[in-house]
């Protein structure tokens, strides 16, 4: 059961007395000042696993870490040469239903077939974080795992994102990527060894482990937090 | 384990600041009471003015303003909270020790609004007279023991008349005119509300206040506070020093409950309640209301001193006391015995604060009661019961006799209370420490 039914008896002579009541009242709460006054305050940002009492969390300083499931401020995922995996697809930006992503695609040069995203512009502030631009992207290029919720800005405008603020975290080649096969211009050759040799098949499930980038996943991310909470 | 470390550390550091503290005292009034004779002054008038800067402007100041801060911390400490520890010099929080510059700061520089409609000296002078006597108060208690100090006979004690602790009674029921023409003056419902409480539940509580002591008076043979002090040394049976919660368990109690009605802090907070009225300086703004808040903690002080000089041995160090006093000078061992009464103050300070974090609100009625008819009776019965051990038995053996007994049963009831608790409970309020908090119902 989860609560406990107490009784609602009259005071008896004890009680009445009030004094033996206070001394104890007094000693409990001595007790708690001397164990928070001489015990370390355990830091864990997980609160659950702390030593010592106490829940708050000292918000700026301590965060406490966001589940692995957790949608969080997008990323443009990079190539290991530094471009998007963004194909400008549109894919995004169509299924969003608050209409919050702009694309501009323009061609590389001297290539035909690949398309980058010239301009790529997500408003923070209209996003509604469902996740469909993740789900809806074809060539795993904009993900939501950075663990950020969006930062506070004194303007509205600092809240819109460009390219060039989205284009960040680990680098990503998966063996089905079109650029590889084909050894596309846009990739010095050097480079494009190293990636095929980097290259993954397209995660199957959303639990493989490459899904979640390695180096930069939610839950590695979680796990570090904890280890420097309890430190 | 830094922290334990870093306690442990102050725990021995600050008895030594006080002892430091101390010493300094009594060479400076020492100094200055050979600089009067100088100049052709009793010597008591110079040792007065060292003791009115180091006792009163420095140790009352200082330990009252940082109550306002240990207040918030230690509340945080006792309920598991982290505290203020928002301003911070150079990274570190320091224990909350910079919000006092910055309370300073804000209460003066603040708007001073007035109400219109106000009465206007009255006004004015409220938080003078709410501030002056809870400040007085403090020139009677006896910090240290007399020495002789470069040459010249002096003591820790501002101020020692023949009348001792009625000059207690007298000036704490001047603090009750601060507060009623606070709350008059102010020509607000709200604030006259406050001040009619605050005024009555004073007056009440100055009966039983006054009657509580009467025992120890009667003890001690005396009404000097010094003198009290010195008396609270002797042994009974060989052994046991004549403290006055051994000898007076009972006039502790009632007086300590009834001086914390006088400071008007939870649980007796009635004449402020942010809630309902809002309190008797509702209409103060800044360092008015400052002061009067500083005068309630400056009331914590005192009544912590008053309690150490009458009923915890003043400046007796109680333990090691034969050995510091074979082994160490007459100036130091007058320190030593004024530093343990300037940490036995604060332990009790520190006590006051515990038990306004502990107990809830009375309502008025039952502060009424409480006083009228509970502590009233009890203190009566305590006088006639001290009388007649006292004229049975002068040397005050019977009647710590009585005294232990009493102490005795009291903490028999406690103890048989708390085993009787914890079954009953489960997530009660009895019940809080005994589950490990952390593990669960978070």
């Amino acid at each position: 059961m989860p609560y406990k039914v107490i009784e609602d008896r009259p005071a008896d002579v004890r009680e009445r007395i009030f004094l033996p009541e206070v001394i104890r009242g007094v000693g409990i709460i001595a007790r708690q000042f001397l164990r928070n006054f001489f015990l370390q305050r355990d830091p864990n940002p997980d609160h659950l696993l702390r030593r010592t009492p106490g829940v708050t969390i000292q918000y700026p300083e301590e965060k406490q870490p966001y589940p692995p499931g957790y949608r969080g401020l997008h990323r443009l995922v990079p190539r290991e040469d530094g471009r998007p995996r963004c194909v400008a697809c549109y894919m995004c930006a169509t299924v969003c239903p608050a209409q919050c992503i702009y694309i501009e695609a323009a061609e590389v040069e001297g290539d035909p077939i690949e398309k980058f995203p010239s301009r790529f512009v997500i408003d923070e502030l209209r996003c509604v974080v469902c996740g469909f631009c993740v789900e809806a992207c074809p060539k795993d290029a904009i993900r939501m795992d950075t663990g950020e919720h969006a930062p506070p800005t004194y303007t509205r405008e600092a809240q819109v994102l460009d390219e060039k603020a989205l284009l960040r975290g680990a680098p990503v080649s998966y063996l089905g990527d079109p650029w590889l096969k084909r050894a596309a211009p846009s990739i010095p050759a050097a480079k494009l060894e190293e990636m095929r040799a980097r290259a993954r098949p397209y995660p199957q499930l959303a639990g493989d482990e490459y899904s979640q980038t390695p180096g930069f996943s939610v839950r590695q991310l979680a796990a570090e937090a904890k280890a420097r909470g309890g430190a | 384990m830094r922290r334990l470390v870093g306690m442990l550390v102050f725990l021995v550091v600050f008895p030594a600041v006080l002892l430091g503290f101390a010493w300094a005292a009594y060479l400076a009034a020492g100094a200055l009471a050979g600089l009067a004779v100088g100049w052709g002054l009793p010597a008591a008038y110079g040792a007065a003015v060292a003791n009115l800067v180091f006792l009163m402007l420095v140790f009352l100041m200082i330990a009252s303003s940082g109550l306002t801060i240990g207040e918030r911390k230690w509340s945080a400490m006792m309920q598991n909270r982290i505290g203020p520890n928002r301003i911070r010099v150079l990274g570190n929080p320091l224990g909350g020790m910079p919000y006092l510059v910055a309370d300073a700061l804000k209460m003066l520089t603040k708007e001073n609004i007035e109400p219109s409609a106000r009465s206007k000296l009255l006004y004015e002078l409220a938080p003078v007279v709410a501030f002056a006597p809870a400040f007085a108060l403090f020139a009677v208690v006896p910090v240290g023991p007399e020495a002789v100090v470069l040459g010249q006979r002096v003591s820790l004690q501002v101020f020692n008349p023949d009348v001792g602790l009625l000059y207690v009674f007298a000036i704490a029921s001047l603090a009750v005119f601060g507060t009623a023409l606070a709350g008059w003056a102010s020509n607000n419902k709200l604030a006259i509300l406050g001040g009619v409480r605050a005024s009555s539940q004073m007056i009440s509580y100055e009966v039983s206040l006054g009657l509580s002591l009467v025992g120890a008076m009667m003890a001690y043979g005396t009404l000097r506070l010094d003198q009290m002090s010195v008396r609270q040394g002797e042994l009974l049976w060989g052994w046991l020093p004549a403290l006055g919660f051994i000898v007076q368990p009972l006039g502790l109690v009632l007086f300590f409950v009834s001086a914390f009605a006088e400071t008007k802090r939870a649980p007796f907070d009635l004449p402020e309640g942010e809630s309902e009225i809002v309190g008797y300086f509702v209409e103060y703004p800044g360092m008015k209301f400052g002061m009067m808040m500083l005068s309630e903690f400056i009331e914590i002080v005192v009544l912590a001193g008053v309690v150490t000089a009458v009923f915890f041995g003043g400046w007796h160090p109680v333990l090691f006391e034969g050995w510091l006093r074979a082994n160490l000078g007459p100036v130091a061992f007058a320190a030593v015995g004024a530093a343990a009464f300037l940490g036995k103050t604060m332990l009790l300070a520190w006590l006051q604060l515990v038990i306004r974090w502990t107990l809830p609100r009375f309502r008025f009625d039952q502060i009424q009661k409480l006083c009228w008819k509970m502590m009233l009776p009890a203190a009566l019965v305590n006088v006639f019961v001290t009388g007649a051990l006292v004229l049975l038995d002068g040397s005050l053996e019977t009647l710590a006799a009585v005294g232990l007994v009493e102490i005795a049963v009291l903490a028999g009831v406690t103890a048989a209370s708390s085993r009787a608790a914890p079954a009953a409970a489960g997530h009660g309020p009895g019940d809080a420490h005994a589950a490990p908090a952390h593990a669960a119902g978070h």
